[in-house]
């Protein structure tokens, strides 16, 4: 391949450039950042936001959104947290899954047969589960977890943390749904023309529902993973997760109107967010400043998109 | 315009074309889909940058780096797509752009814009709001804001395409008009008839290359489709149909809201009936309705001897619909030829939800090839192709899978007269293979030639079905205004 190959194909994924570049520059400030240790660091502090983020692709892509990713994921991690107090982890595990794949089905189902707003949607459902969530654990922390449930947090197998695993493994199944499978070719269509999708057969409300569904799906495991390493489920839990899940789809090229956006985009997209968040700190920038360099990053990324 | 070269990747769109123009001439621009006709006005009104040539007005080199310098050049361009803003009115949307230069109040705006409506005979109000005008009404603004902005060229891509002939009637008057003003027009239509009504000269362009132009009086109907095609047509209108009698679809009351009322026809094998009336006559909702997807209800509806109830899913029952707007409503524009031809035959590439994109290359491949649909690649976004193109990708995703009855709106709209002829020829094929067809258009001379027996429309409610002795123009129109005949 020539150079302008090469750059025509970078030019498709501008955050594997943009997190090539921060690397880079970090690199050259901090002598302790280029490390394999701090970069296994950097990936387990991603791979919640990650896993939420690969959801969140797919409603993006078909021209949705969904604010009560942050909400579903304390609404699973403390419903979950009883259960595990209760004695078994592969039921308090089902059980979180079930709650967040039943609330991203009523998500689905009131946007695809309500024809309602997925942002009014969503955002109503984000106040309804975080409500549920503070009812239902008095406003008090749940904690002290068994061993065996607390090793999905915290484990690792050669080296690499166990929530790092469950992040590549999802990215793999997301990835391939949205690459070689109908309800990926669907997930486009519906984002890029839903008239069109829909008289050509599509079966749109069925494809939202279970898109939806993922949505919550993938936060509940999100959930999990957090409870374990901290071995407590909160009622806070997950707040502000929907916008820097959708910041992540947004940095990895994906468009709010539909119709566009890449799994892998969004995986760059998170590690940008992540690797800003590290370097900052190893560079001992105030906390204070930090938010305003993720948003001027995603200005840029935006701006950059849109010369294309 | 010299030597005007652009290409796009993968397709070489105009190799060193050539086009003049003169003051007060209107000039058709003709050619196959994808010929280029489309790019090269695009270059004259600076949307595009072209690779090589000039551009001179007046004598001048001239050169728009994009849309408003040529524009304040005098250039104006009504693309196929209006770009109206439909929530605003009509002395709005002239004004919009412009408004600094005038600053005025809206009482007096309106005003000035309904002097400008009444000096041009334009039957609109200046307080409407654009999005309660039809197509035609919205062309109408388009041309209306052209003539405020003292445009002295006025480029009108496929304007035709859309509108009855009624008021294809009243906007070639316009376009005289402009004549008598000293405004030259550049037109393009897949219509030789009207380009022999309006036009003064005519250039042909094929496969991005400049092929002549002609004086109108000093060339035939024949010579020009020759220099289009590069070959001779014998049959514009090819029909080789062969009815058996048998009776393969019938509906009985059919309603559609408000638009259809009381609609009741059947449809033999191997017979090609067609539905004809105005813009807003309630024929596409026919389709639309049965096809369900516009809430509709009727008494009986047989299939092949089956009775069918109204469901969201009649694909599923082999009724197949090529619909009217292939870019609202046929196509996702930002995918590639081949995911769109795919995505209305999922089944027939993906086994538990995987898709073989393998065998989807294999079908996309044929599906090109049989339609002779131009593209670089079956990786080109269909955005990107031209209109012609476009509408075969929807004929050949809608019948890739052979369906008992298709409903096609309007099928060849905006494609050339070969494309035509090969869209005339699948009908006819499709009907010997026993699949119904219903062939729903606004262009009397197909419908006249093809049909076998015709409804027609008007206002919502069938004027009566003509058999094959009765179906000609005259009848025809008379039904679609609400007159009987006898
Ligand atoms: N932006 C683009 N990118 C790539 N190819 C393009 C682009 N625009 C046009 N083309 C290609 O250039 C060729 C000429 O297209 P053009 O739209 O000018 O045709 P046309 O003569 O207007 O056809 P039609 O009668 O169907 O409207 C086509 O092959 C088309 O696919
Ligand atoms: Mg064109």
């Amino acid at each position: 391949m020539n150079w302008k190959g090469i750059l025509k194909k970078l030019k498709e994924y501008p955050a594997i450039v943009g997190f090539v570049g921060i690397v880079i520059f970090f690199a050259f400030l901090s002598d302790r950042f280029l490390t394999l240790s701090n970069f296994i660091n950097v990936f387990r502090q991603v791979s919640i936001q990650a896993i939420i983020a690969f959801g969140m692709t797919l409603v993006i892509i078909s021209g949705g959104i969904d604010l009560s990713v942050g909400s579903v994921f304390a609404l699973s991690a403390v419903v979950m947290a009883s259960v595990l107090k209760g004695g078994s982890v592969l039921l308090g595990v089902l059980v979180a899954l079930l709650v967040g794949a039943l609330l991203g089905s009523i998500n689905g189902v009131i946007v695809a047969k309500g024809k309602i707003q997925p942002f009014i949607v969503t955002l109503a459902t984000m106040a309804i589960a975080r409500s549920l969530t503070l009812v239902f654990t008095q406003g008090m922390p749940i904690t002290g977890f068994p061993s065996s449930f607390r090793y999905i947090g915290r484990g690792d197998i050669l080296g690499i943390p166990v929530p790092v695993i469950i992040m590549f493994g999802i990215f793999a199944i997301i990835f391939y749904i949205s690459m070689f499978t109908k309800l990926g070719l669907y997930t486009y269509a519906i984002g890029g023309n839903e008239t069109a999708a829909k008289l050509s057969g599509v079966k749109v409300d069925k494809y939202k529902i279970i898109i939806y569904m993922l949505s919550g799906l993938l936060s509940a495991i999100a959930a999990i993973i957090l409870t374990a390493r901290l071995n407590s489920a909160q009622p806070t839990f997950g707040t502000g997760y929907e916008l820097d899940a959708i910041a992540a789809v947004v940095l990895g090229g994906a468009s709010l109107a539909g119709g566009k956006g890449t799994v892998i985009g969004t995986l760059f997209g998170a590690l940008i967010m992540g690797i800003l968040n590290n370097g900052l700190n190893l560079l001992n920038v105030s906390p204070f400043y930090q938010q305003a360099v993720k948003g001027i990053v995603i200005l840029i990324a935006v701006l950059i998109e849109r010369e294309n | 315009m010299r030597n005007i070269v652009k290409e796009f990747p993968g397709v070489l769109a105009l190799n060193k074309v050539r086009f003049d123009l003169y003051e007060g001439e209107v000039h058709a621009l003709l050619g196959e889909n994808g010929a280029g006709k489309s790019t090269l006005i695009k270059i004259i009104s600076g949307v595009y940058k072209p690779d090589f040539g000039e551009i001179y007005i007046n004598g001048r080199k001239s050169f728009f780096a994009n849309p408003t310098e040529a524009i304040q050049e005098g250039v104006a361009t009504i693309h196929q797509e209006l770009n109206l803003f439909e929530e605003l009115t009509v002395a709005e949307n002239i004004f919009v752009g412009n408004i600094k230069k005038f600053n005025i109040s809206k009482s007096k705006m309106i005003k000035i814009t309904d002097q400008l409506l009444k000096e041009f005979n334009f039957p609109i109000k200046a307080s409407e709001k654009v999005k309660y005008l039809n197509t035609s009404e919205k062309q109408l603004v388009s041309i209306a804001k052209a003539l405020s902005l003292n445009a002295k060229i006025i480029i009108m891509d496929e304007p035709t395409a859309t509108i009855t002939e009624h008021e294809t009637k009243r906007l070639f008057e316009i376009i005289k008009d402009l004549k008598r003003k000293k405004i030259s027009v550049i037109f393009i239509s897949h219509r030789l008839e009207e380009v022999f009504e309006i036009a003064d000269r005519v250039t042909v362009l094929r496969d991005g290359n400049y092929i002549g132009t002609s004086e109108i009086e000093n060339i035939s109907r024949e010579e020009l489709i020759k220099m289009m095609v590069g070959r001779e047509i014998e049959e514009m209108y090819p029909k080789f149909n062969k009815i058996s009698g048998e009776e393969i679809f019938k509906i009985e009351n059919l309603e559609v809201g408000e638009y259809v009322k009381d609609v009741s026809f059947d449809v033999k094998k191997g017979e090609i009936f067609g539905i004809a009336g105005l813009v807003g006559s309630g024929k596409l909702e026919i389709a639309l309705g049965i096809y369900g997807y516009l809430p509709s209800k009727w008494k009986q509806l047989i299939l092949n001897g089956k009775k069918i109830t109204p469901s969201r899913n009649m694909l599923d029952y082999g009724i197949a619909l090529v619909p009217e707007d292939r870019k609202k409503m046929g196509l996702v524009l930002e995918m590639d030829v081949m995911r769109n031809i795919i995505l209305q035959n999922t089944d027939e590439v993906s086994r538990f939800g995987k898709i073989s994109w393998k065998k989807s290359k294999i079908i996309a491949t044929e599906e090109v090839k049989k339609y002779a649909i131009k593209v670089s690649s079956i990786k080109q976004k269909v955005k990107t192709l031209s209109g012609g193109n476009q509408q075969k990708v929807v004929l050949s995703k809608v019948l890739r899978k052979r369906p008992e009855i298709i409903f096609l709106v309007e099928p060849t709209r905006g494609i050339d007269v070969g494309a035509k002829v090969e869209v005339y020829n699948i009908v006819n094929k499709l009907a010997n293979e026993g699949v119904g067809v219903v062939f729903i258009s606004s262009e009397l001379p197909e419908i006249v030639s093809l049909c076998d027996r015709v409804l027609v429309m008007h206002r919502g409610r069938s004027m009566g079905i003509l058999n094959k002795n009765k179906i000609n123009q005259e009848n025809i129109l008379k039904l679609a205004t609400g007159v009987d005949i006898k």
